[in-house]
């Protein structure tokens, strides 16, 4: 106690932050970068004290399979973030034209938000089932469509699936941050530029936008920061196949970790998702500090 | 206090009830005790666990059940329990097919339960539920999958003329595989009915490969554990899947299916021939919850180019830990729920039982209340049991192997690769684990 | 005077916005062009151009509702309807059998939901009070003092929410199991804190860089302790912003299941998204119950949303912009 009073008051009102993140993050991390270098199988608890060194990483980075789950989940989360911004921004300009009935509007804009991801799973696959499926009897009914589309299976269709249902889930996160931004932007400098003739397209691109960036941004890194939730989805949804058209790294480490009980191994290659996720949000956090310069200058 | 008369009666009371009920609750060898297990849970299980507090009001033990989760999901909790070396139950679900992963917590029973309660089951059944001499479990029911038809498909009169006229022969269940492909290809018009289908992912896929290969001649592995399934047997089983998938006669999601979706598939009377797990039988002829109620037919499954039947299977069990405290209350309770009455229960609801008493006396019940369905279903899975079952190799590695198999399989499938190179690329990666799990130093 | 108000005087910003916008609304409700018809020149064009944007709005929320309504309505229908295709429009296929074998009514045992219900409504809302505080705590912290390697220890914070969950659970389990944590609420608590006090902390943080310091050097001088000013001056006008951090944190907790599912065993700590998992077993899903015990799920979160999301929109604009 005489300890802690001796800290300076900010450290004093830092320390419970720091001490629950040093518990459930950063000692679990440590001790899975210590697994990482051993060949720890789970159901040979032994094992743990078998260091092996770079093993893991180096059978990791020659195995192709891995790399191709990496460029994918590259891809998918560049698709899904970018769509899921286009998406959320356009929601956000169309509910902001609305003047009655917005506080429904905002309900029903988040209602897939409520959605556990685990349920969105469920939920995709079985909509997206080529035989029992909702979406290919729609199709078939009202579409005129004569054959059952393999919507989970065709690899492009199946990343498409994917995408949708976490798109979906999703969306609203954007819209609703992006809408907070249109409230609160200034009017004057639209009114200004009504008055010197710009199109409403113009005042968008150069006024609008600019203002939403730094909202752009905080979304961005708000949902790169819980993107990993996808993982409920793809594992149900697909779980990586058919024929490892939709691995992912989530799905190829947890298969490796708990199935095939190769923490070590796992554990390496969850490394590489953590550094991954990092990457991502450190380069929106960039972005969102410049912005935010930009607008303060603006402000000044 | 205000109302202390009432109080002070109600003691009485309790101490005569005490008094009363004390003889019975002495009589109980584990009284006070507690048993904690982790029982396999879902709608099929479960039914089973309402006998328990007839077992503790007999015993005076208490049981709790620490976890009820699905099989996929207990196996993780298994596998993350030996690894933080946590076991403080007694008593867990288990499974022949992944007994063998678990091997380091697990109790050898012999000891324990009495030889002529053993003898009681399934010959074949408990030599699967023994790993290198030892009892690892008891069985608790079996699965072994059966061909289910669409019998609307079969008696339609159209049909049977088609089929005449195309191929000169009666349309009538198929009794070899390259039968089902023929008439799953004739009754096959997507995307409105299908002939067959097959689950295309995880372990299902592995298994179906594996008992196809078997029925085809073939094996796994060598006696030295060296992979062999891509040998022409391998070859001409995976070409069964990859011929029926790329003609059309299977839904075009086969691949990422797994049992449900067969089993709701059937159900929707969109498929004409399901190989299938004994525990649909009563969801399949159940109008409440099938489209083809009533027109379920069952036979045999089919038999491969060797001549052998397919029969992967595997039973649920229960198994005693090795950190067990009180071994022989959990021994005692394994006995009560694997003893004769509780089979029973299982099998009215259309389960396999282990115990060969039980399944006879399933079968006359089924006789005597004339529940045709369910005594054709019963015999079918009981024969199937009898004569063609065999499981995976009971080795650790199962799991692994069978994850290096089937995303293979699924490439040879959706056309990725051709059979023979999927097959010859899945043994390389078998071969590889194996050499890592230490088989042929 | 207002706390909104009083942030308003110090934000010319917000306050043009507010100038510009209707009186009464508590919110401003901003609008776009279409606003003032009068001065349009083309009346038909703007005509045009607000029944435009209401078929858009319309279409868009369509799709944001269907695949949800449907989830909600195949609870009210059976198995066999549903996998059936049965059309939606057959009243037959309705039934509430989903909900009686939920609750254990009907024939099957049902599950647990009450249980399930009460341990998600605990560790959601206990985890998100703790996560609060600590995030009250730190985001004040970071907006009000200067220190030493500042940027370095904000920025980590965020990255610790980076970590994906399946990395973490294999560690945080065995490192639970050690310390006793496994299937007691008390860890799922306390990983959800961690879980969602970095986000706090960052909304937190920039609602308080809006908030004036003199505010409460004034409070201060006025015979205050810092203790005193921070309660009734500071951390009123901030209560949006918590508002907002509030129901993320609520919501992901809520939601959560990745970790739930290694942490959680028994019935007396399963939540409900675990408790989904009841529904699968090794050969089937019940998807009707499932939709059952999901509308069970989402209509709490749904009220409270309901309730809170004008604080949310306010927290989400004040806080989080300004660096």
């Amino acid at each position: 106690m005489k300890l802690l009073r001796k800290l300076p008051p900010e450290a004093r009102l830092l320390l419970p932050a720091f001490v629950v993140i040093l518990l459930v993050v950063a000692v679990p991390l440590l001790f899975s970068l210590y697994t990482s270098f051993t060949s720890y199988r789970l159901v040979r608890p032994e094992t743990i004290w078998n260091v092996v060194w770079f093993k893991n990483y180096l059978k990791l980075f020659g195995n192709s399979d891995f790399w191709w789950a990496f460029g994918r989940t590259v891809l998918f989360l560049t698709v899904v973030l970018n769509l899921e911004m286009l998406f959320g921004l356009a929601l956000a300009l169309l509910v902001n034209q609305v003047t009655r009935g917005q506080r429904m509007l905002r309900t029903i804009m988040m209602f897939p938000m409520m959605f556990s991801p685990v349920l969105v799973g469920f939920q995709f696959k079985f909509m997206f089932n080529d035989n029992i499926g909702i979406v290919n009897h729609i199709l078939q009914n009202w579409f005129g469509v004569t054959e059952a589309i393999p919507w989970l299976v065709e690899s492009h269709l199946a990343f498409f699936s994917l995408a949708c249902a976490e798109i979906w889930n999703s969306t609203a996160v954007f819209a609703i941050l992006l809408l907070a931004g249109l409230m609160a932007m200034p009017q004057d400098p639209l009114e200004a530029a009504r008055v010197d003739g710009c199109t409403p397209l113009q005042a968008f691109r150069h006024v609008t936008l600019p203002f939403l960036m730094p909202f752009v941004y905080i979304a961005m890194t708000i949902r790169s920061l819980d993107v990993g939730r996808a993982f409920d989805i793809v594992k149900i949804m697909t779980n990586g196949g058919p024929a490892g058209r939709t691995e992912l790294i989530w799905t190829l480490s947890a298969r490796a970790g708990y199935e095939d009980a190769r923490m070590g191994y796992a554990n390496a290659m969850s490394y590489v998702a953590v550094l991954l996720s990092i990457a991502f949000t450190v380069h929106f956090f960039r972005k969102l500090n410049a912005s935010r310069q930009f607008l303060n200058e603006v402000d000044a | 206090m205000k109302n202390q008369p009432f109080v002070a009666s109600l003691t009485l009371l309790s101490t005569l009830a005490a008094t009363l009920v004390m003889p019975t609750a002495w009589a109980g060898p584990y009284d006070g005790y507690t048993l904690r297990v982790k029982l396999i849970g879902g709608e099929q299980y479960e039914p089973l666990y309402s006998v328990i507090p007839e077992w503790e009001k007999k015993t005076g033990a208490k049981v709790q059940i620490v976890s009820s989760k699905s099989h996929f999901e207990l196996d993780r909790e298994l596998k993350q329990d030996i690894a933080s070396g946590k076991i403080d139950y007694c008593l867990f679900s288990n499974h022949t097919n992944f007994a063998a992963q678990y091997v380091t917590i697990t109790r050898d029973l012999k000891p324990l339960v009495p030889a002529d309660f053993v003898s009681k089951f399934s010959p074949r059944v408990i030599q699967q539920s023994t790993i290198k001499g030892k009892l690892l479990e008891i069985p608790r029911h079996s699965d072994i999958s059966e061909l289910y038809y669409n019998k609307k498909a079969y008696d339609d009169p159209a049909n049977k003329a088609a089929y005449k006229a195309k191929f000169g022969k009666d349309l009538a269940p198929p009794q070899t595989w390259d039968d089902v492909a023929q008439q799953a290809k004739f009754f096959a018009k997507p995307p409105n009915f299908y002939g067959t289908q097959f689950a295309g992912k995880d372990e299902a896929i592995t298994g179906r490969f594996y008992e196809m290969l078997v029925a085809n001649g073939g094996q796994l592995f060598d006696k030295n554990f060296k992979p062999t399934f891509n040998s022409p047997a391998g070859v001409k089983s995976l070409n069964w899947f990859v011929d029926l998938y790329k003609s059309g006669a299977v839904p075009k999601g086969a691949p990422n299916y797994v049992w449900d979706d067969l089993g709701n598939g059937f159900a929707s009377g969109t498929v004409a021939l399901d190989l299938d797990w004994g525990g649909w039988a009563s969801f399949f002829n159940d109008p409440k919850s099938s489209k083809v109620a009533g027109n379920v037919g069952i036979i045999r499954a089919p038999k491969g180019s060797s001549g052998k039947r397919t029969g992967w299977s595997g039973s649920h069990s229960f198994s005693i830990t090795q950190s067990c405290d009180n071994p022989k209350a959990a021994a005692d309770f394994l006995m009560f729920i694997t003893g004769f009455d509780a089979q029973m229960l299982e099998a009215r609801r259309g389960l396999m039982p282990t115990r060969l008493d039980a399944q006879q006396a399933a079968l006359a019940e089924f006789k005597a209340k004339n529940e045709t369905y369910l005594t054709d279903v019963f015999n079918t899975f009981a024969a199937g049991m009898r004569e063609d079952s065999f499981t995976p190799p009971l080795i650790p590695e199962w799991v692994e192997v069978s994850n290096s198999i089937w995303p293979e399989l699924q490439k040879a499938i959706v056309g990725d690769k051709t059979s023979k190179q999927a097959l010859d690329d899945a043994a390389k990666k078998v071969e590889a684990l194996m050499d890592d799990a230490g088989y042929y130093k | 005077m207002t706390q909104s108000a009083l942030i308003i005087d110090r934000n010319p910003a917000l306050a043009r916005t507010l100038e510009t916008s209707p009186p009464g609304g508590a919110l401003p409700e901003l609008s776009g062009l279409d606003d003032e018809p009068v001065k349009e020149p083309w009346l038909p064009a703007a005509l045009l151009m607000r029944w435009g944007v209401r078929a858009c709005v319309f279409i868009a929320m369509c799709l944001i509702m269907l695949p949800g309504l449907w989830v909600m309505l195949n609870a009210f229908r059976t198995n066999v309807a549903i996998l059936a295709r049965d059309s939606i429009f057959a009243a037959t296929s309705y039934t509430l059998d989903n909900f009686r074998d939920v609750f254990g009514m009907g024939d099957t045992a049902g599950i647990p939901v009450k249980a399930y219900f009460v341990n998600s409504l605990v560790i959601s809302v206990t985890s998100t009070v703790i996560a609060i505080a600590i995030g009250l705590a730190g985001g004040y912290a970071f907006a009000r003092y200067k220190f030493r390697f500042k940027k370095t220890l904000f920025v980590g914070l965020m990255l610790s929410r980076a970590v994906p969950g399946i990395a973490l659970s294999l560690p945080v389990f065995i490192i639970w199991s050690w310390l006793g944590l496994i299937d007691t609420k008390v860890g799922t608590i306390i990983v959800y804190v961690a879980m969602n006090v970095p986000f706090s902390v960052w909304l937190i943080d920039g609602f308080f860089r809006q908030i004036p310091k003199e505010l409460a050097e004034a409070a201060e001088i006025d015979g205050c302790t810092r203790w005193q000013a921070f309660w009734q001056v500071e951390f009123p006008m901030a209560k949006s912003g918590i508002a907002s951090a509030a129901i993320f944190a609520f919501l992901t907790a809520w939601n959560e299941f990745a970790l739930a599912s290694q942490l959680t065993r028994s019935t007396d700590t399963k939540t409900l998204p675990v408790g989904l998992m009841d529904f699968t077993a090794q050969f089937t899903i019940n998807w009707a119950g499932m939709c059952a015990l999901a509308v069970i799920i989402i209509i709490p979160a749904l009220i409270l949303t309901f309730i809170v999301q004008k604080h949310l929109i306010a927290g989400l604009t004040f806080g989080g912009v300004k660096g």
